[in-house]
C-alpha cells in the first residue's frame, strides 16, 4: 500500500507544479478553475504526506522541476497539460485501491474521481471528444 | 479399492439429493454483490440509446456515454458470468425516453452504487469498479 500512496503523492505534486505553469496561460475565469484545481491537489497532497507520515513510510521528495511531455506555449496547450496530468493522477490514485481497504480505500476513491470529473471539465472547456473514458485511471 | 469406495459413495449420496427434497426448489444462488452494477450498466445504455432514438441531434453528445456503459457491461459480465438480468431487464423498445436531466439523476444514483461497492469490493475488482464509479461520476459532470 505504501508504495502506490507514495506514487499517488508523486502524481499530486507533479499536479502542483504543472498548475503553476497552466495558469499563466489561461484567461482571468480559467485561472480560477485551475486555482481550485490545485488547491484539490495541495489539499490531497498534505493528506497523503500525514498518512504517510502515520503510516512510517518514506517517499521520495518532490524535484525541483520536471520535464514536461510536451511544451506549454499558449491555452492549448495549457489545457492538454492540466488533462494529462489529471489523467496522471487518476491512475496513480487507482493503482491504490487493489493495496487498501477501508478508509485508505475511499480516500483512493473519492481521489479518483475526482481527478476524473477534472479531467472531463478541461476537456470540455478545451473543446476536446469524446469527454469521458470508460475506465478513468487506466493506462491507455 | 479406492475407486469402488467412492462409487459407493456415489450410489448412497445420489439418491439423498434427488430423492426425498426433490419438490423444493432448487436454492438460490447468492447473486453476486456485482450484479446490480451490471444491471445499471446496461439499463443506462439501453436508456441513452431510446433517448438518442427519439432525439437524434443528442445522439452524438450522448452515444459515447452509452458505449462505456456497454464497455463496462461487458468487463462486469466476465466476473459475474452472463445472467438472467439480460432476460428479465426492460426491453428497450418498451420503457418510454427518458430526458438529460432524468439521465444525469440515473448517472448520479449508478455512481452511488458503484462507489459504495468499490469500498468494500475484494482487492482483485477494486480498480474496476472504481474506475466504473469514476466514469459514472464523469457522466454527471458530462451532462452538466
Amino acid at each position: 500500500m505504501n508504495e502506490q500512496l507514495a506514487a499517488a503523492l508523486a502524481a499530486e505534486e507533479a499536479a502542483i507544479y504543472a498548475y503553476g505553469l497552466i495558469g499563466i496561460r489561461l484567461s482571468r475565469n480559467q485561472v480560477t478553475a485551475a486555482r481550485a484545481a490545485e488547491a484539490d491537489h495541495r489539499a490531497r497532497r498534505d493528506q497523503l504526506v500525514s498518512r504517510l507520515d502515520q503510516l512510517k513510510a518514506s517517499s521520495a521528495p518532490a524535484p525541483a522541476g520536471y520535464e514536461l511531455p510536451f511544451p506549454v506555449t499558449d491555452r492549448e496547450s495549457a489545457f492538454k497539460l492540466a488533462i494529462h496530468v489529471e489523467d496522471g493522477v487518476a491512475q496513480a490514485w487507482r493503482a491504490t485501491l487493489a493495496t487498501t481497504t477501508g478508509a485508505d480505500r475511499a480516500t483512493g476513491l473519492s481521489a479518483l474521481t475526482s481527478a476524473a470529473v477534472q479531467a472531463v471539465r478541461w476537456r470540455k472547456v478545451a473543446g476536446v471528444a469524446p469527454l469521458t473514458m470508460a475506465f478513468p485511471g487506466r493506462a491507455t | 479399492m479406492l475407486s469402488v469406495t467412492a462409487a459407493a459413495a456415489l450410489a448412497v449420496t445420489a439418491p439423498a439429493g434427488c430423492g426425498f427434497f426433490d419438490n423444493d426448489p432448487e436454492p438460490i444462488p447468492e447473486p453476486d454483490p456485482l450484479q446490480p452494477v451490471l444491471d445499471e450498466a446496461r439499463a443506462l445504455a439501453a436508456a441513452y440509446d431510446r433517448l438518442a432514438a427519439a432525439q437524434p441531434d443528442l445522439s452524438a453528445r450522448i452515444t459515447p456515454l452509452a458505449e462505456d456503459h456497454r464497455a463496462h457491461a461487458a468487463e462486469l459480465e466476465r466476473l459475474v458470468g452472463a445472467s438472467p438480468a439480460a432476460s428479465t431487464a426492460p426491453s428497450a423498445g418498451t420503457a418510454p425516453a427518458g430526458t438529460l436531466a432524468e439521465m444525469r439523476t440515473a448517472e448520479q444514483a449508478a455512481a452511488r452504487t458503484a462507489n459504495a461497492s468499490a469500498r468494500t469490493a475484494p482487492a482483485d475488482r477494486a480498480m474496476l469498479i472504481g474506475s466504473i464509479a469514476a466514469c459514472r461520476a464523469t457522466h454527471v459532470e458530462a451532462l452538466r
